[in-house]
């Protein structure tokens, strides 16, 4: 297994002076290819600061993040975004799609950014929406969905462009207990047959109970990094 | 559809009452600068009219010096040159032939000087509105000792009708003092001071015999078919008549105040324009920054997924584009309708002296292409440039920081 994320004294400071707040103090973490894993803490801890600075939407003020064999820190904002576009996928809490667009073009999206032929990004969009139980509902907008379902358009849109990384924040926040339990099943079983790499932030349980890596962080260090032995081969 | 393109053309609708007032700002200041501009160019047809229609005609022919020095002795002997051109030219549409000189005129109570003008009546009536102010009497027919004057200097001299008026003027070739009585056979009101309290207007004939003048004039004043031929001061018409010790001159050599006048309503119009767009690019920047926070987590999302800042710049751009195609469309229906309303209703504006010339019809607006093609764009444009900062705004987001902005 190559490492697909690598951290090197990861720091990310906030405010300066006595109101300085360390969220991320000397973090350093590599991550396999195909890992199922989770940071998990309390409120405030630095889970979702961690998983933005690993997606390159924040820059650390100390330390390094290099993904799949890229600095990212050299990285001009639009390589970025490419970059991004490329190799990570994002599941965010809530709120995660595009309201004026269907659930069809939501999935699309990025897949339409990266210039994949029309008659493939349909093949894939489709794929996806079976894969997912989405069938039927590729017309919708976001408004008409049930939160469950945007949760799942949202794992469609982050792994129809087949990135190298999904970063989930807090996916199952909003949902509820059968909802969240379904969509995370779903998520792992892509990780098995795709081989995808899934980090999430979260204090879920389900999702702990799932994760086949535990990196417990608190107040901005890593309290404990745990490799779970009822996932180990 | 391009994705970017159809974002934005969606994104304008997601708040109608926010995208309903801003395009109505924007169609309203259209339509402002339509309507302005379509006023403009009625006030400036009237003022143009009123100027050369109601007497000094839209391009005059002299002798050489005579514009600068009004001498007597200038006066053109053979007239028909100018006469054969002109009835020759098929963009003129009518000629009257003047001759001009300082008099004074005396009644019986008082005296006072003017500018006596001997004019054919038929030929004057076709380029001068001196038959349509007549107010009381009878116009000129032709016969000796008949003289109109205006309602002021009949006030001044005391006179009515029929009432007896000396008048005395030096005469040509020589300066000899030359004198004639008339009877006052009508009284004019132009409405402009000028005219009415200071000229006066006897037939041509005889006062070629009182100036001692055989045939010549002093003048030659005439319109053309087409008015707007007169603003050309190097017409084929005026270069045809400015030979040997003859010149000619539109309106706009003639009476250049109002030429610099035309340039200041342009002028004018450039500065309501420059406010009315200042205000409405302040409308522009503020709704745009509201629609911006109000999607924030959302830019903050599409930037995470790969968006890059280029395509948000060119996101915004292309909501403000859509925004002022809408507006402008708008606008210009409702405009069409106004202009073509105030064309034939025209604006009441009662009696306006305005740079010393008076206005009494209704100002009639004028339909111009560019009120539909120059402004319209100068509108786009102009939402495209409030577009930029809001743009560029968006384009500096920093993901992480607008997915921590509350929803």
């Amino acid at each position: 297994m190559s490492k697909v994320i690598e951290t090197s004294h990861l720091c990310r400071y906030f405010g300066e002076g006595e109101l300085l707040v360390k969220a991320l103090d000397d973090v350093s973490i590599d991550v396999e290819e195909g890992e199922f894993s989770a940071i998990i803490g309390p409120s405030g801890s630095g889970k979702s600061t961690l998983l933005h600075l690993i997606g390159g939407l924040d820059k650390p003020t100390h330390g390094e993040v290099i993904l799949a064999g890229t600095n990212i820190e050299s990285m001009t904002r639009s390589a970025l975004s490419n970059f991004r576009r490329d190799h990570i996928g994002f599941v965010f809490q809530a709120y995660n799609l595009i309201p004026v667009l269907s659930t069809i073009e939501n999935i699309e999206y990025v897949m339409l950014m990266q210039g994949v032929p029309s008659s493939e990004r349909r093949k894939r969009v489709f794929e996806m929406l079976d894969i997912l139980g989405l069938d039927g509902l590729g017309g919708r907008r976001p408004a008409q969905l049930s939160g469950g379902q945007q949760q799942r358009v949202a794992v469609a849109r982050a792994m129809v462009s087949r990135p190298n990384i999904i970063l989930a924040d807090e996916p199952t926040a909003n949902l509820d207990s059968k909802t969240g339990i379904s969509l995370l099943d779903m998520m792992k079983d892509l990780n098995v047959r795709h081989g995808m790499t899934f980090i999430f932030s979260t204090h879920d349980q389900k999702i702990m109970d799932r994760a086949r890596r535990l990196i417990h962080l608190r107040d901005g260090l890593i309290e404990l990094d745990e490799q779970r032995k009822e996932f180990a081969a | 559809m391009n994705l970017i393109l159809r974002l934005a053309w969606r994104n304008i609708f997601r708040n109608g009452r926010r995208t309903f007032l801003t395009c109505l700002l924007l169609a309203c200041s259209l339509i402002a600068l339509v309507l302005t501009d379509g006023v403009m160019r009625g006030m400036m047809d009237l003022m143009v009219e009123t100027t050369t229609r109601t007497f000094a005609g839209e391009a005059q022919a002299h002798k050489k010096g005579f514009r600068d020095s009004f001498d007597v002795d200038l006066y053109i002997e053979d007239i028909s040159i100018v006469a054969n051109k002109l009835e020759a030219d098929v963009a003129i549409e009518a000629y009257t032939i003047r001759t001009m000189s300082g008099a004074m005129m005396s009644s019986a109570d008082n005296m006072a000087g003017g500018l006596l003008w001997g004019v054919d009546g038929e030929r004057e009536a076709k380029v001068s509105k001196l038959k349509e102010a007549l107010v009381d009497g009878s116009y000129l027919t032709g016969k000796d000792n008949e003289i109109l004057i205006g309602e002021e200097l009949a006030d001044l001299l005391s006179v009515e009708l029929g009432d007896r008026i000396v008048v005395t003027l030096s005469q040509v070739d020589g300066g000899e003092l030359s004198q004639a009585l008339f009877r006052l056979s009508g009284i004019f009101k132009f409405g402009m001071r000028e005219i009415d309290s200071s000229m006066i207007f006897i037939n041509l004939a005889q006062s070629r015999k009182i100036l001692g003048m055989e045939a010549g004039a002093h003048q030659v004043a005439f319109n053309f078919v087409n008015a707007k031929d007169a603003v050309d001061p190097e017409s084929a018409t005026i270069r045809s008549l400015s030979t040997g010790d003859i010149e000619a001159a539109s309106w706009v050599d003639l009476q250049p105040q109002m030429s610099a006048m035309l340039a200041m309503v342009d002028f004018s119009l450039l500065i309501v324009g420059g406010i009315l767009f200042l205000i409405a690019s302040l409308g522009i920047i503020n709704s745009m920054f509201m629609s911006i926070y109000e999607r924030i987590y959302e830019f903050g999302v599409a930037m995470a997924i790969g968006t890059r800042p280029s395509q948000m710049v060119t996101l915004i751009m292309a909501e403000a584009f859509f925004l002022a195609l809408l507006s402008i469309v708008g606008g210009m229906i409702v405009s069409y309708f106004l202009i073509d309303y105030f064309s034939v209703a025209g604006i009441p504006m009662g009696d306006m002296e305005f740079e010393g010339i008076s206005i009494h019809n209704n100002i009639k607006t004028i339909f111009d292409i560019s009120q539909f093609t120059v402004l319209p764009l100068s509108v786009v444009a102009l939402t495209l440039v409030a577009a930029i900062y809001p743009a560029l705004f968006t384009a500096r987001i920093v993901p992480s920081e607008a997915l921590h902005k509350s929803l």
